[in-house]
């Protein structure tokens, strides 16, 4: 699949078919998430691959955003200690964040390259889950993957341009 | 009660009161939409003892929900014909109603 082809045509997907995902296949989806840019290579990133139903569905309880019924989900973690020892406080305030954001992008295209849906989730609750996944201290979720294949696939929202994409500056006065 | 039902009542509740917590800090918007999605979730729970009425309710729950991320004027006009569905289906429960009373 060409990358043009896989950045416009993933959605964003919330139902799911109860087909299993591999393992190999979630490997594969994890390795596009490492190659991932990271800010001062710090690579603090944690990624927890939850295929167990019982523990996606306690998961589900704590994540509003969790919608639908994923046989995978995938915790995008930060280990910000890591992030704090290494990039500062920027390093632990925003870097920590935008990689985990740039590790989630390539996991998603690398999910529709292989035929996958998957729907990125902020809504949780980040103790709770961290208590379901056992992370240890100083790791948190930052983001949750729904990873599985497409039930419904929804149409593409508008993409605003106008205002949006600018040149050279924003304000010409 | 069995354990598989407990469980997923708690799926349900949890939702419930993690999103009670989550939406102090989340948009506005998304807590008409967490209510109607416990709705679904509520009917779905029932399993088998979900109405053919109640099923369709969840049906249509499905169908236009995730227009919260799209389009808000979409989404009022999906919550404002769901609430006249309901009152329709109430309407159909009741004797004295459908006897024009």
């Amino acid at each position: 699949m060409e990358l043009r082809d896989a950045i416009l045509g993933r959605r964003s997907i919330r139902a799911f078919l109860p087909e299993p995902v591999d393992r190999p296949t979630l490997d594969r989806l994890v390795e596009a998430a490492l190659w991932a840019p990271s800010g001062g290579n710090a690579q603090t990133w944690r990624f927890v691959i939850v295929t167990d139903p019982n523990r996606i569905g306690r998961l589900r309880a704590v994540s509003p955003g969790l919608l639908g019924d994923p046989p995978a989900v995938i915790a995008v973690c930060q280990d910000l200690a890591a992030s704090r020892r290494l990039g500062s406080t920027l390093g632990e305030t925003f870097l920590a964040i935008a990689d985990a954001a740039m590790a989630a992008e390539n996991l998603i295209l690398a999910a529709y390259d292989e035929g996958l849906g998957t729907c990125v989730i902020a809504s949780f609750h980040r103790g709770a889950v961290g208590r379901i996944l056992r992370l240890r201290e100083g790791v948190d979720a930052l983001l949750l993957i729904s990873v599985g294949r497409p039930a419904t696939v929804p149409p593409p929202p508008v993409r605003q341009r106008d205002g949006v994409v600018l040149y050279e500056v924003q304000d010409e006065a | 009660m069995r354990l598989e039902r407990e469980r997923a009542l708690f799926e349900l509740v949890g939702y419930m009161v993690t999103s009670a917590r989550n939406l102090l800090d989340e948009t506005p918007m998304y807590g008409p939409f967490r209510l109607v999605d416990a709705v679904s979730r509520l009917v779905d729970w029932t399993g088998e003892d979900a109405s053919p009425r109640l099923r369709g309710l969840r049906e249509r729950i499905e169908a236009g929900k995730t227009s919260v991320m799209t389009d808000a004027a979409e989404f009022r006009a999906f919550l404002d014909e769901l609430v006249f569905a309901i009152v329709e289906m109430m309407d159909e429960l009741s004797p004295d109603v459908r006897q024009g009373r």
